[in-house]
C-alpha cells in the first residue's frame, strides 16, 4: 500500500468502513421518483471509486501487487488537473471578453455619437456666425440708399415671418407631456405601488403636429418646439419612439411656443378643435396639458430650408432662397418695446433691432 | 500538493496563453466548466474518504465532461437545450454540493 498515493494508505477499512456507510446507505422509500432523488441527493461520491478501493483491497487480500505506482498516479491526477484549470481559466477569459465586447462596441458608438454631435454643433455655431456677418454686411450695403433701406425692412419682416431669423415677442405656451406613471395604494397590502401609464397616453408626432397648426390656425407669427424654431418647411416626424422636429430629437415634456398676440393667440387656440381633444386625453389618458401665456418669448432662427429646384428669375427683386440668413442671432439685442404687441398679426419682433413687422409699416 | 499546483498552472495557462474556443463548442464551455468541478470535487472527496484513484478520477472527469456536453448537443439539436442545460447544470450541481458537505465534515469535523 505505500505505493499509493496519500489518501489511500487507509484503503483496506474505508470501503466497508462505518466512515461510508451514510452516503452509501439507500432507504427503502418504494417510489421509483422518490429513490431516484434519495440516490440524487445521498450518493454523491462517483461509486467508482469505492469499487476501485474494493479491488485493491482485495488485491491486496489475495497477495498480487497494485497496479500503477504512485508516481503514474500523481501524474495522471496532475494532467487532468491541469485540463480542469485550463477549462476554467478558458472560460473565465471567454466570459470577460465576451462581456465587455457589447460594452466596447456600445462605448465606440456613443463617443462617436457624441463626436459628431460636437462637430455638428461647432458647424452650427460656424454658420450662424457667418449668416449674421453676411447679414451685417448686406444691411450695411443696403443702408447706402433710400431703396435699400426698404429693401432691407422688408427683408427682415420677410425672415421674421419666415422663421429665418431669431425673434421675440409676447405669446403663448403650450406643454404637452407622456403620461407619467401613477403612484396608487395597493387595495390588498396597502403598500404603495406604481402604475405604468396608459401606453395611449404617449405624445406622438402627430398630436404636436397638430398643436403646432392650431398655433398656427390661431394667429402665430413664429413657432418653437422645445427651441426648434419651425420655418415652413420643418418637419416634426417619428423616428421610431423618437420625435424628431427638423431632423433633431425632441423628448416629453414638448414646449411648443408661439409668438403672436396673447389675447388672440390664446383664447383661439383653446377653442380649437386639437386643444380640446387634448382636454379630453388629460382625463383619459393622465397626459400633461397646460397653456398659458407669455410675456416675451425668444426664439432663435431655424435652420435654412435649401433650395433644391428653384432658381429665383435673373432681375426680379426680393432676396435668393441662399440670401437669407438669421441676422440676429449673434447680435446684441437691442430690442424695442414690447408694446408693439397690441394690433393682430405684429407680435413678431426681430430679434436684432431691424424694424418690427406691423407696427411701423 | 504536484496536483494543486497542476490546477494552479492550467488555470494560468487558460488565461495567458487565451487559446482559441471554436464557436460551435462555446455553447458547452459552461457546461464543461460545471462537469469538470463535479469530477474536482468527487476526486478531493474521495481524499478525503481515503479511496482515491487516478484512473477513475481521470475516467469521470472526461466523461463528465464528454456527457454533459453530449447531453446538452442532443438538446441542441432537438430544441431542448435551455431544459437539458439546467438539468444538468441541476443535478451537477447537487453532487457538488454533497462532496463539498462531505469534504466540509472532513476538515472541520462538523
Amino acid at each position: 500500500m505505500s505505493t499509493a498515493p496519500d489518501g489511500v494508505r487507509d484503503t483496506p477499512r474505508t470501503p466497508d468502513g462505518d466512515r461510508h456507510r451514510p452516503t452509501s446507505h439507500r432507504p427503502k422509500l418504494g417510489a421509483m421518483s422518490v429513490s431516484l432523488l434519495n440516490d440524487l441527493m445521498h450518493n454523491t461520491l462517483d461509486e467508482g471509486y469505492a469499487l476501485a478501493a474494493q479491488r485493491r483491497t482485495e488485491a491486496a487480500r489475495a497477495g498480487r501487487p497494485v497496479r500503477r505506482s504512485g508516481a503514474v498516479s500523481q501524474a495522471l491526477t496532475a494532467a487532468a488537473l491541469l485540463l480542469v484549470g485550463v477549462i476554467l481559466g478558458v472560460a473565465f477569459q471567454q466570459t470577460q471578453q465576451d462581456a465587455p465586447a457589447s460594452q466596447r462596441t456600445r462605448d465606440a458608438l456613443v463617443h462617436d455619437v457624441e463626436q459628431r454631435s460636437r462637430v455638428s454643433n461647432e458647424l452650427q455655431r460656424q454658420a450662424e456666425s457667418l449668416s449674421a456677418e453676411l447679414a451685417g454686411e448686406r444691411d450695411a450695403a443696403l443702408a447706402q440708399s433710400q431703396a435699400g433701406d426698404a429693401t432691407a425692412s422688408r427683408l427682415a419682416r420677410l425672415e421674421a415671418m419666415t422663421g429665418l431669423t431669431a425673434v421675440s415677442g409676447p405669446g403663448v405656451r403650450v406643454v404637452i407631456g407622456d403620461a407619467r406613471p401613477k403612484a396608487q395604494t395597493d387595495p390588498v397590502t396597502g403598500q404603495p405601488v406604481v402604475v405604468p401609464p396608459d401606453e395611449n397616453g404617449r405624445i406622438l408626432d402627430r398630436d404636436i403636429q397638430s398643436v403646432v397648426n392650431a398655433l398656427w390656425s390661431a394667429g402665430a407669427e413664429a413657432v418653437t418646439v422645445n427651441g426648434e424654431r419651425l420655418s415652413t418647411t420643418t418637419p416634426i416626424r417619428a423616428a421610431g419612439d423618437a420625435i424628431l422636429v427638423d431632423l433633431m430629437p425632441v423628448g416629453s415634456p414638448y414646449r411648443i411656443e408661439a409668438i403672436g398676440d396673447p389675447d388672440i393667440l390664446l383664447p383661439n387656440f383653446v377653442d380649437s378643435v386639437a386643444a380640446r381633444r387634448f382636454e379630453t386625453y388629460v382625463t383619459t389618458y393622465g397626459i400633461d396639458f397646460h397653456v398659458d401665456r407669455s410675456d416675451r418669448l425668444r426664439m432663435r432662427a431655424a435652420t435654412e430650408a435649401v433650395a433644391r429646384h428653384v432658381d429665383p428669375l435673373p432681375g426680379t427683386p426680393g432676396p435668393a432662397p441662399t440670401d437669407s440668413s438669421p441676422s440676429g442671432q449673434t447680435q446684441p439685442s437691442r430690442m424695442g418695446a414690447p408694446g408693439v404687441a397690441g394690433a393682430p398679426t405684429s407680435g413678431v419682433q426681430p430679434d436684432s433691432g431691424t424694424p418690427t413687422l406691423g407696427g411701423g409699416r | 500538493m504536484i496536483p494543486a499546483l497542476a490546477l494552479i498552472v492550467g488555470v494560468a495557462l487558460g488565461l495567458l496563453t487565451e487559446p482559441h474556443v471554436p464557436t460551435g463548442l462555446q455553447p458547452y464551455l459552461p457546461i464543461m466548466v460545471v462537469a469538470a468541478l463535479d469530477a474536482v470535487f468527487g476526486g478531493l472527496r474521495a481524499r478525503f474518504d481515503g479511496i482515491f484513484d487516478a484512473k477513475v478520477f481521470v475516467v469521470s472527469f472526461i466523461a463528465n465532461v464528454l456527457v454533459a456536453g453530449l447531453i446538452v448537443f442532443l438538446g441542441d439539436k432537438l430544441g431542448v437545450g435551455a431544459q437539458l442545460s439546467t438539468g444538468v447544470v441541476v443535478v451537477l450541481g447537487v453532487r457538488i454540493f454533497g462532496n463539498a458537505a462531505a469534504i466540509r465534515r472532513h476538515v472541520f469535523r462538523a
